[in-house]
């Protein structure tokens, strides 16, 4: 008896197609001797459909005729396990389309990696892979992570945080409020976004106004930090969970601007996709970083607490930010659901691919157990012996 | 047109008390696992409650009958009607502890039983409503528990085939799951709380499944294959229940364990079993079945285990430090945190572990639980939190958060000991509040004397519950010498509950709550 694994992949995110690419690299990765693998794609207006040619990356070149060959289908809990039924049902036979026993989501972004997927499998009440919904969406907002990580007594750059309509009543108040404290360069982040869409470096006034309002068009809040100087990007990935969680080897991604933006990250060489090597496993990078040991020892270990802190699990990819002059070292956003899973950096560390999916499944089930073993519900109804007449009564009132 | 309106009603009337009296019958059966002789020696022992039931239908098929080839009109078939009804409404079934569970071998029973009932219907409805056809109806009726028996018998064969595809699925699917440990608890008593035990600390590194409640036959372990089994468990546990030689042999055969436990072997099933020895050689056929390579897990502090050898490599459990077993549980201590003691491994580790549970039996199915996971590769330290978690069933030696032990449930002398034995174990004031041990037959006063007298020197206050059930008690403690004036009699449990309240301030106070006592305390 093989596990049935439903790898949830695309989603209402400005990163849908990386995803799908994402996707399909861990569907081909599991190890088929273990897993039966089932692709369930999620389409940019939020509908599942699956089928056995959504496996295959090269069916997603012609959507239309993708989506015409798929089966659409809605995911329900069923005895332990959930079911993809099919929708519309059909008025006679069967409408199980297929039965799964863990979902391991593979989505970028908001809308699907924000927690918003894994709370409707924490619904499903099955095990999933990767973080839960708390972390997820910690993880998404760049402004909440920092809070909790601030409180961990992790390094990360101050910041200042404001909404649209606050900067369209008070622009220069704010304007002034970040010259006074960051002086310039600084960089503009739309809050809650996943990747590096919407994200830049502002040298002077004119260029930060640019930026704030770039922001505003991916996020209703807007945060602004102090850029660093003599600036080196380090990654490194962690794998475990709250208990026990290990780093891999660190990369440094390699750009000609200032900032890692969506074409740097995603697009380029992104040509040949379907291969292995596509997507975020094709950047330019220098793996493993070309940084000093004690410097290496130093991100793997804030790595890991950073991963704790947040109280994810699965495998996420921690970006840091280092002034190779003075050193300093700051945690800038983490990846709950890295491109490509980070399965090359893992593979630099020594473990495969299918080894990772593997450990994945495993904390997976271990979170799964644990939830069990807590007390979520009582077995005796409450209301059964209670009077319900006081609450048809307030319902009168009102 | 009344002569066929009273006809219908007749008939509906009877397929009614059928139904009704059918209930009772399907559900004892069920209870005794479809097995005809086992049905048949329950029928033989309630000979008389089931005359009682079903003797005027007797009575009512004699009185009809007597005219026998007379006509009948639709006053009389009315009257039967009446009859009918109101023998099916005071036979209408008590809530019961373990209630009838439709399953779909009781509804394939159901379908023969009413192709019967039907039969028998057609034949008097083609006699023509003759008197005597009537007393047919009602000896039909009265007849039921047989009826019963004969449409269990005329399913046998199909249930066989059903019951064998049933076991050969299970084993398919436990073939095609060459890495599920398989893990049997077989012993007289103690097997579900171990199981349940075993499962929460397996569970803190392994994914694993065991058989539910007390599911304890070869179906109920199919049963669980077949419907909860998921690729995912690494670990099955599977309860072994046996009534007679080779049940276990049976169960085993189908899910070959590789790790075993035995927990107690006592007297339990005896008269089917006959005797001791071959009560012994039936657990211990869990034994037999384990592989040279695996672990059979033994109770040593049960005599019937300890001298037994079984020829497989054998590890032993303990709650006496001295008995050179390779698990001991000792320095055993009870406060209001619940249980504390320590475990030490053959490999010298040790650890302490607390738990809610109370009394030996709960340390020692513990210890043996550590000793499997241990040998599964979880250390000493990383069960500590699983045992703490541990929960106590209600009302069985439960300890409550203000100091009680709930113990309401236990209705036997030796439970009586063994919760007395505990309470003795806590510092403080200790107090017993017990309305005695009832439904012991012609030796309930000289046993609630014993009982009385042991536990003299095991509480510091006695209150007993109902003045009548008092004097054997009372007269047990005073002759052992425990002082009148810490002796109280209450007329019901809330005045017990008063008294207790009013007892002098001396340190933390424990009150055993023992047997028979509402609920809802």
């Amino acid at each position: 008896m093989k596990t049935t694994v439903a790898v949830f992949f695309g989603g209402r995110s400005v990163e849908h197609e990386v995803s799908i690419i994402s996707g399909i690299q861990a569907l081909s990765a599991l190890d088929s001797s273990k897993y039966d693998v089932l692709p369930v794609y999620i389409s940019k207006d939020n509908n599942f459909y699956t089928g056995q040619h959504m496996g295959d990356i090269k069916s997603y070149k012609n959507m239309d005729e993708c989506l015409s060959k798929a089966t659409r289908v809605i995911p329900v809990a069923m005895d332990g396990r959930a079911a993809l039924m099919r929708f519309p049902a059909k008025k006679f036979g069967n409408n199980i389309v297929a039965i799964f026993d863990i979902a391991m989501p593979v989505v970028h972004g908001t809308n699907a990696e924000d927690g918003t997927l894994m709370g409707m499998l924490e619904m499903l009440g099955i095990p999933y892979t990767g973080c839960d919904v708390l972390s997820s969406a910690l993880g998404m907002d760049k402004y909440a992570m920092k809070a909790v990580l601030r409180q961990a007594g992790l390094p990360v750059l101050d910041a200042v945080m404001f909404t649209s309509r606050q900067y369209g009543l008070n622009e220069e108040e704010i304007i002034g409020d970040i010259e006074s404290r960051f002086g310039y360069p600084v960089v503009v982040k739309p809050v809650n976004l996943g990747s590096s869409i919407g994200i830049s470096l502002a040298n002077d006034k004119s260029e930060l106004k640019n930026s704030i309002d770039t922001a505003f068009e991916f996020s209703h809040r807007v945060l602004v930090e102090k850029a660093v100087q003599n600036l080196r990007e380090i990654n490194c990935s962690v794998l475990g969970d709250i208990d026990e969680a290990e780093s891999s080897v660190c990369e440094e991604p390699i750009t000609s601007k200032e900032i890692l933006d969506y074409s740097d990250k995603y697009l380029s060489n992104a040509g040949e996709a379907g291969g292995k090597k596509s997507g975020m496993s094709s950047l330019k990078r220098r793996l493993p970083a070309d940084i000093p040991a004690e410097l290496e020892a130093k991100v793997r270990e804030l790595a890991v607490k950073t991963f704790k802190a947040l109280g994810c699990s699965g495998v996420a990819r921690i970006d840091f930010l280092n002034n190779r002059e003075t050193g300093e070292l700051y945690v800038n956003e983490i990846n709950t659901i890295p491109g490509s899973l980070s399965f090359y950096l893992w593979d630099a560390t020594g473990i495969k691919f299918p080894k990772l999916l593997d450990r994945m499944i495993e904390l997976a089930l271990k979170r799964h157990r644990e939830r069990q073993a807590l007390t979520f519900t009582y077995k005796t109804n409450i209301l059964s012996d209670v009077s319900l007449g006081g609450a048809k009564g307030a319902k009168g009132k009102a | 047109m009344l002569e066929i309106i009273a006809t219908v009603v007749l008939f509906a009337a009877f397929a009614a008390d059928c139904f009704l009296l059918s209930l009772h019958f399907i559900h004892m059966l069920q209870l005794n696992s479809y097995r005809n002789e086992r049905y048949l020696r329950w029928m033989k022992e309630n000979r008389s409650a089931i005359i009682n039931q079903m003797g005027w239908l007797l009575l009512a098929t004699l009185a009809v009958s007597c005219f026998l080839i007379q006509p009948t009109d639709w006053k009389v078939r009315l009257a039967c009607s009446i009859l009918f009804l109101l023998h099916g409404y005071l036979n209408i079934p008590k809530k019961a502890k373990k209630p009838l569970v439709f399953t779909a071998r009781v509804k394939r029973l159901y379908a023969t039983y009413f192709l019967l009932t039907a039969l028998v219907a057609a034949a008097v409805f083609l006699s023509g409503m003759l008197r005597i056809s009537l007393g047919a109806l009602f000896l039909w009726a009265a007849l039921t528990c047989f009826a019963v028996l004969a449409a269990n018998t005329i399913n046998g064969p199909i249930e066989k085939k059903i019951a064998g595809w049933y076991v050969e699925d299970a084993r398919k699917i436990l073939k095609s799951m060459e890495n599920l440990t398989v893990i049997g608890i077989t012993g007289s008593y103690g097997k579900t709380s171990t199981k349940n035990f075993l499962a929460s600390i397996l569970s803190t590194k392994y994914n694993v499944l065991m058989t539910p409640e007390s599911y304890n036959t070869t179906m109920g372990v199919v049963r669980t294959i077949r419907e909860q089994l998921r690729p995912t468990h690494n670990i099955f546990i599977a309860e072994m229940g046996a009534k007679n030689p080779g049940d276990i042999a049976e169960i085993c055969e189908l899910v070959k364990p590789k790790y075993g436990i035995i927990t107690a072997i006592g007297e339990q099933h005896l008269e089917t079993f006959k005797t001791i020895e071959n009560i012994i050689n039936t657990k211990f056929e869990l034994a037999d079945s384990i592989p040279q390579d695996g672990i059979i897990f033994l109770n040593g502090d049960n005599e019937y285990i300890r001298n037994r050898q079984t020829g497989k490599k054998a590890v032993t459990y303990s709650v006496n430090p001295g008995s050179g077993c390779d698990y001991t549980a000792s320095d055993i201590s009870v406060s209001r945190e619940g249980s504390r003691f320590i475990v030490t491994a053959p490999n010298g580790e040790s650890c302490v572990f607390v738990t809610k549970l109370l009394g030996a039996h709960n340390i020692q199915n513990i210890t043996g639980c550590i000793a499997v996971a241990h040998t599964l590769g979880i250390s000493l330290s990383e069960q500590v939190l699983a045992v703490k978690r541990l929960k106590a069933v209600e009302h069985r030696l439960q300890l409550l958060p203000n100091g009680y032990i709930d113990d309401s449930y236990n209705s036997n002398p030796a439970g009586f000991r063994a919760a007395l034995d505990v309470l003795s174990g806590f510092d403080g004031q200790r107090v017993l509040v017990t309305p005695g041990m009832v439904e012991l037959g012609e030796k309930q006063y000289e046993l609630n004397r014993e009982l009385g007298s042991y536990a003299a020197s095991r509480c510091d206050y006695a209150v007993l519950v109902g003045e009548n059930q008092a004097p054997p008690l009372k007269e047990g403690l005073l002759k052992a010498g425990f002082p009148e004036d810490r002796l109280f009699v209450a007329k019901d449990l809330n005045n017990a509950i008063a008294i207790v309240n009013s007892l002098p301030d001396e340190g933390p106070r424990t009150v055993l709550l023992e047997n028979d006592l509402p609920d809802n305390f």
